[in-house]
């Protein structure tokens, strides 16, 4: 055997010992495997490149652009429908002990299966929504939290191997509970937010949507969104299954990901955010403090230079009682400060401090800012 | 010590492996292809010199540990530049690093090309297990293979990218050397 011979041997080796030790190892098959190691330079040097193989598939963007033998049938990111099953060539030759394998394997898998359906078939579709002044911290079914923001919609549909949220509105928070086996996908229009065990927070805002990482690392699919799909009347199941076709159409295009004729893939990792624009267009990374970005989620409102208009429009968001500003130059007036989201008065109060105002409070508690006269100026 | 709950043992087992591949895998000196013979040499002398014992608790730990210490320890010699690392193993390694985006674009159309060279059912399962996520009881599910099959297909498809992107690679190192 010569010394390539000898290489691709151990190449072969190492790959089975990859697979292998990705599920539980007895001592015994431990044992071997330090054997093995200790055995040869060339086998360690296999090892650790089937460990870079494997680090390069994890980070490979193009998986969405990837045939498989399901063709169209299979879906590549989201199967709206769970296929029923995808057939390939029958499995090869079996040995009496594969099959009793095969079938215990089989009757585990059913009874798995049967008892996630039980248990989800309350949540298959279960729509979450708050009103103006409403924010609402659920668990859900598989331990994940998700925090959302007033005036939101999300639809939740766990399925045997997905966990899928529709985000119609509004934003969110998640804590993905860690499960590496049933991904964790929001979705908000074309765009999907895949995470395995992270806290993110997907935003919809004027046809933008803004994903955010706190931890851990997603992934963001961005479809381009086709013509048919620009006016805002498709419904999201319509835009939803349209864009799933795309990607499976998108191995047939030469183009490459930048040209926004294909279905992109970006990876944000903690303290990152990217913007997508309404036509599908994702905007550069951006490094962000996701605590101050997403301190929302614990119901501070901070502000950085911002309108005196945008604060107000963000309290009202959270609160029952509304702020009216009826001063155009008080409106455009930039502050800085951080807010309880939930308490209004001590805004009010702020500006108070800051610029000279008349409040007033009508019958329903809703408070009227203007600019008082000048020489009226009161603390 | 008592046995670990058996719920937690492959959990803890990952984790503890986890960690040092990640961190083999994104070394500030990550390995490059051509060095990787040098390295995984010294990986196997440490390897002798520890107990077979100590090696058998947590076997992929201690190697990938070792290997990410000497490249550690090589990098700071500077025993090699990262600028011969080629495109393929740039992606693994260095994910902290900023990539130039026709370096990128050339890495993802090698592994997209040596991806096309495996066969339609293998493809399918890399792309369940690292796009979808799915583990391999639920790719033998999915696919109605038996979980042996899933690993079969798993072990040739590791190895027919190998032996491609390694081919192209070391054409590339040599390419820019000497």
């Amino acid at each position: 055997m010569d010394a390539s011979d000898r290489r691709g041997r151990a190449a072969e080796e190492a790959a089975e010992w990859w697979v292998l030790l990705q599920g539980e190892v007895t001592r015994r098959e431990r044992e071997e495997y330090v054997d093995w190691l200790r055995e040869s330079s060339v086998h360690v040097a296999e090892m650790l490149r089937v460990a870079q193989l494997h680090g390069a598939l994890e980070k490979f963007q193009r998986w969405s652009e990837i045939p498989t033998a399901g063709g169209g049938t299979e879906s590549t990111v989201v199967p709206l429908v769970p296929p029923t099953h995808t057939t390939s060539s029958p499995p090869l030759k079996h040995t009496p002990r594969d099959w009793r394998l095969a079938a215990s394997v089989a009757a585990a898998l059913l009874v798995v299966a049967g008892l996630t359906a039980w248990l989800l078939i309350g949540l298959r579709g279960q729509v979450i929504e708050t009103q103006r002044g409403e924010r609402r911290q659920m668990a859900l079914a598989d331990g994940s939290v998700v925090q959302v923001d007033p005036e939101t919609r999300l639809k939740v549909d766990y399925e045997e191997h997905t966990r899928r949220v529709e985000l119609e509105r509004g934003r969110a928070l998640f804590h993905v509970a860690k499960n590496s086996e049933r991904p964790f996908l929001v979705r908000v229009r074309n765009t999907t937010v895949r995470a395995v065990g992270t806290a993110f927070a997907v935003e919809e805002a004027d046809h933008t949507v803004v994903v955010t990482v706190a931890e851990g690392r997603v992934a963001v699919l961005n479809e381009p969104v086709t013509e048919s799909q620009l006016p805002d009347t498709a419904s999201p199941q319509k835009t939803a299954a349209s864009a799933v076709k795309r990607v499976d159409e998108a191995p047939r295009s030469d183009k490459p990901p930048s040209s926004g004729s294909a279905a992109t893939e970006i990876i944000l990792t903690a303290n990152q955010q990217v913007t997508v624009a309404g036509v599908g267009t994702a905007e550069p990374v951006r490094e962000v403090d996701s605590a101050r970005v997403l301190s929302w989620a614990e119901g501070r409102l901070i502000f950085e230079n911002e309108s005196v208009e945008r604060a107000v429009s963000e309290f009202n968001r959270y609160n029952r009682i509304q702020l009216n500003v009826n001063d155009a130059a008080l409106a455009q007036r930039p502050i800085s400060g951080v807010f309880s989201a939930s308490d209004p008065e001590s805004f009010v109060a702020f500006i108070q401090s800051v610029a000279a105002v008349r409040v007033t409070r009508n019958a329903t508690d809703d408070i009227r800012i203007e600019a008082a006269k000048v020489d009226q100026q009161q603390k | 010590m008592t046995a670990p709950d058996p719920k937690h043992r492959l959990t803890d087992w990952f984790r503890k492996w986890r960690l040092p591949l990640r961190k083999f895998l994104n070394a500030k000196g990550a390995v490059p292809a051509s060095d990787l013979d040098d390295v995984a040499q010294e990986v196997f002398l440490r390897l002798m010199r520890y107990g077979r014992m100590e090696l058998i608790e947590h076997p992929q730990a201690y190697l990938y540990k070792m290997a990410s210490n000497v490249a550690a320890e090589w990098a700071l010699r500077g025993r090699y530049l990262r600028s011969r690392e080629p495109a393929w193993l740039g992606a693994a390694t260095g994910a902290e690093e900023v990539e130039d985006q026709a370096g990128l674009l050339e890495l993802q159309d090698q592994i997209e090309q040596a991806l096309l060279t495996l066969t339609p059912q293998q493809r399918e399962v890399l792309k369940l297990q690292f796009y979808a996520g799915l583990s391999r009881t639920e790719i033998a599910g999915r696919l109605n293979l038996s979980e042996r099959s899933v690993k079969r297909a798993l072990v040739k498809s590791y190895e027919k990218l190998r032996a491609r992107l390694n081919t192209e690679s070391f054409a590339r190192i040599s390419d820019g050397r000497e």
